[in-house]
């Protein structure tokens, strides 16, 4: 029985990221990778139209994540948190990394974020 | 009674404290191992007293730059096994430990790895995903205006002379 708040993997809310590569640059190992591009967003009574970040792909190779949980302690946003799944089972070096789509398999999380 | 007692000492008395300690009861030799404070390196040894179930630690402050202290072999054998670790993982010479041979790394590697000036070679060969900015232009090369990322934890020097921004990170899933 895993109990529901293990820290069994990273899920990633993609609607809450906002590519802000925090996470990026502060995880130890170097297993979090992210690419986006900007839009332009034209508001109704905005004057100018706004510029956002949109995330075109984000991984984590769990072949290297030590699970030390900063990455989850660190997001603003709340687009990380833990996860009890677990299964990270792969027959390849390359099939532990894990994109958008398995990372979002793991939300929501049974506990709450611990992010600020 | 203070179960995380705490005694300093100067590297001279090192190994007469920790003998000392010893022949008040604290057998039971725990662990040594180094904290990496920069110019200075912090040794420690972790000593215990089985009978009365308490700890010591005794501290001891080296120069970065001339690392020696006594070996404490001659008082707990088993301490030959951490000092040859520490002198392995942090460059700290023991004298007086007969067995200096390495336990993991070939001698030729250089400078000791958990010093804090040794930088992961893996990580000067790699780029740093934390280099591309967090808009599409950072990945493409990079706005000149914008200040160069480093990664944390590696020396300036120590990166190659090509761009840190790599062009693509291979398939977008
Ligand atoms: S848990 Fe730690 S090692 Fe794993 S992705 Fe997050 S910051 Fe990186
Ligand atoms: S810290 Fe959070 S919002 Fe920022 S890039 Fe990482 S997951 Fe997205």
């Amino acid at each position: 029985m895993i109990p529901a708040e293990a820290h069994g993997t990273i899920a990633l809310r993609a609607s809450a990221c906002t590519s802000c590569m925090i996470c990026v640059r502060e995880c130890p190992t170097w297993c979090i990778d992210l690419v986006s591009h900007t839009e332009q967003v034209s508001e109704a009574g905005a004057r100018r139209p706004k510029t956002v970040n949109v995330l075109d792909a984000f991984r984590i190779d769990f072949g290297l994540c030590m699970y030390c949980g900063i990455c989850v302690d660190l997001c603003p946003f709340d687009a990380l948190a833990w996860s009890p799944e677990h299964d990270h089972g792969a027959t390849t070096a390359a099939g532990l990394v894990q994109g958008i789509k398995e990372l979002e398999m793991a939300w929501p999380p049974t506990q709450p974020p611990t992010g600020n | 009674m203070n179960s995380h007692g705490r005694i300093d000492v100067a590297p001279a008395d090192w190994e007469q404290v920790v003998s000392g300690l010893q022949r008040e009861g604290f057998t039971l030799f725990d662990f040594i191992t180094v904290v990496d404070r920069g110019s200075t390196l912090e040794v420690v040894a972790r000593v215990v007293n089985p009978v009365a179930r308490v700890p010591t630690m005794v501290w001891t402050t080296l120069p970065a730059d001339a690392a020696e202290l006594a070996s404490l072999c001659s008082i707990y054998l088993g301490a030959a096994w951490c000092e040859r670790e520490a002198a392995e993982m942090f460059g700290v010479v023991f004298i007086g430990l007969g067995d200096s041979r390495p336990l993991l790394l070939r001698a030729s590697l250089g400078e000791p790895p958990m010093r804090k000036s040794s930088a992961l070679v893996a990580r000067a060969i790699r780029d740093w995903p934390g280099a591309a900015q967090s808009t599409d232009d950072g990945r493409q090369g990079g706005n000149p205006s914008r200040r160069r990322q480093l990664p944390p934890g590696v020396p300036e020097d120590f990166l190659r002379d090509e761009p840190l921004v790599s062009g693509t990170t291979g398939d977008e899933r």
